[in-house]
């Protein structure tokens, strides 16, 4: 072992960083900014879920109880009738809401305590936040114990039988195609660049849209093998919950697929280096895996964050796949289309950038 | 900086013209822009009857880089497949392949080949369309004297049938020869001409000493 030798080599690789400013910025940057991601996303004040409060007691304590639940933090919960809320869950604005019944009051002088609970039932956070506060609620204003509190919970989507892994597996298809096609492609883009081929294909009587539609094909070809195993080990290994048609999710997750190819081709442009092209992981990755609501609800995000997360495509996939696999929607729902419309206009708009990265005459 | 300043150059039909000069020069940029993948701040670039870029033309056109671009994971015969395929040549692939005498590594996977032999399949991809124009950009380096020799029986076959060659080189013995040469040194084109008119003109017996003579001028 001869130090000399050992710092030689230490040297050479802090020359190295030196010239590649952009890594350094990067791995100095990227944590700090996907830690401030995270921290403004969990405590900057996100918009609690919204609760509708339905009292149809014709005693006394189911207002006690909707006095109490008005004013809890963990929920922002509004008074409504029972037609309202019904819609606001159908519609998604409600997280849930929750229903003292006529005989509300009645009962819990026997001794039982039983609000119903209607979920939407397709994003395990705000369920857990509504059962809290409805709890946390129940346990504010009946002060006295002997009681039995038996909350009748119903589903709107979904139900009980619904693990993280329903929530998760719907939206984790759609990034894990997304983050796989992105990089495959964009690496495979480069490595086209770096060793001349690209400069060579300029100069034969390729076009550009050509050049790009034929990695579309190619790339697009081996991304739709990958979504059908993905789709088939989730639905039939994991038995990930589905109530929608395998034929939706399938074109869902092939637009994505698409995006990211033609993603990866544009982005290709500013990476000079294979090494380079691994750093647009935490560049583009890293943020729609925190925003895009596959962990976190977009609408329970601060209203900064919601217009960021609005722009993201995943988060429309995210949308899309939960809505087909959790909700069952077929296309003859708005929120779907919208979420296919953005899907398409994504993909449109990053062959187009792909394709413009192809001119000729660039030096 | 500019990478050409004011160079005008005709060449002929069937000829082969060397480009010399030192690297650095503008050889790589002069060979880019005539395939259109460089735009001259002034003035055109004509090809074949055409002002580059003009996709027709670029059928008609092979063009060689300096490193071999090939898709190393891929065979000789694939290589040269693909660059048919664009083409529209796929029936001239074995014949391209036996022009540099690679037949009999067709199915080696490019990574697997030798810097020689690379550059050969690199010369297969470029002519398998037949192209009426041959751009090589510095073909023969790093390849041995006996290779060398070989590329220029190819390329003399070629002018033979009817093709125009444009190769790059700071090599004086293989700019020798050439029909016509032009002397490139930053970025302007100081002479041009026979290997016999350059020595002429310089007023001396080689070829080298006529390049050192010549391109030190009022270029320098």
């Amino acid at each position: 072992m001869n130090g000399r030798r050992v710092l030689a080599i230490t040297r050479r690789l802090l020359q190295q960083f030196r010239r590649d400013r952009r890594t350094l910025a990067l791995l100095f940057v990227a944590p700090l900014v996907i830690l401030a991601l995270l921290g403004y996303l969990l405590r900057g004040g996100g918009s609690s879920p919204a609760v509708g409060v339905v009292n149809e007691d014709s005693g006394p304590v189911g207002g006690a109880v909707a006095t109490q639940l008005l004013k809890s933090s963990k929920v922002s919960a509004s008074q409504m009738d029972r037609p309202t809320a019904d819609d606001g869950l159908r519609a998604g604005t409600l997280a849930g809401y929750v229903l003292f019944p006529a005989d509300f009051s009645l009962r819990a002088r026997q001794g039982v305590i039983a609000p119903e609970i209607h979920l939407e039932g397709t994003q395990p956070g705000p369920a857990a936040a509504v059962v809290g506060a409805v709890t946390g609620a129940l346990q504010g204003a009946l002060a006295s114990s002997g009681t039995r509190v038996a909350p009748k919970v119903f589903y709107l989507h979904g139900g009980p039988n619904l693990d993280s892994l329903d929530y998760l597996g719907a939206a984790l298809i759609g990034l894990i195609v997304f983050f796989l096609v992105f990089i495959v492609t964009s690496v495979s883009f480069l490595r086209e660049r770096t060793q001349g081929t690209l400069e060579r294909l300029m100069a034969t009587p390729l076009r550009r849209g050509e050049i790009v539609i034929g990695y579309m094909l190619g790339f697009g070809l081996v991304a739709l093998v990958q979504s059908v195993l993905v789709l088939l080990f989730t639905l039939y290994v994991l038995h990930i919950h589905n109530q929608g048609g395998v034929g939706l999710i399938f074109v869902l997750v092939a637009l994505l697929a698409v995006g990211a190819v033609n993603l990866g081709i544009f982005l290709s442009v500013f990476a000079r280096t294979e090494f380079q092209a691994v750093q647009f992981i935490p560049l583009v990755i890293a943020p729609q895996v925190l925003l895009s609501g596959i962990f976190f609800p977009v609408t329970s995000e601060p209203v900064p964050l919601q217009y960021l997360s609005n722009v993201l495509p995943l988060t429309y996939a995210v949308y899309g796949l939960r809505e087909v696999m959790l909700k069952g929607s077929d296309l003859s729902t708005t929120a779907l289309q919208v979420d296919l419309l953005v899907g398409l206009a994504f993909a449109a708009l990053v062959i187009a950038l792909a394709a413009a990265t192809l001119r000729r005459r660039v030096a | 900086m500019r990478a050409l300043d004011g160079v005008s150059l005709e060449v002929r039909r069937g000829e082969v013209y060397g480009l010399l000069g030192p690297n650095g020069s503008g050889k790589t940029t002069l060979i880019r822009m005539l395939v259109g993948l460089v735009a001259p701040d002034a003035g055109e670039v004509t090809v074949l009857g055409a002002r580059m870029p003009d996709l027709a033309v670029l059928g008609r056109i092979g063009y060689m880089t300096q490193a071999a671009a090939l898709y190393t994971d891929l065979s000789v015969e694939e290589n040269v497949r693909f660059f048919a395929a664009v083409t529209g040549a796929e029936k001239n692939v074995a014949e391209a392949i036996d022009i540099v005498e690679l037949s009999d590594r067709r199915d080696s996977v490019v990574s697997t080949l030798s810097g020689g032999m690379r550059q050969r399949a690199s010369l297969a991809c470029a002519l398998v369309h037949q192209p009426q124009l041959l751009l090589l950009d510095e073909p023969t380096v790093g390849i041995d004297p006996q290779l060398r020799v070989q590329f220029w029986e190819y390329f003399r076959t070629l002018t033979a049938a009817g093709a125009t060659i444009i190769v790059s080189s700071h090599v004086m013995d293989e700019a020798e020869r050439c029909d016509r040469l032009g002397l490139i040194r930053s970025g302007h084109l100081l002479a041009e001409g026979s290997v016999d008119d350059l020595r002429r003109q310089a007023g001396v017996d080689r070829l080298e000493d006529a390049f050192l003579k010549l391109s030190a001028g009022p270029a320098a």
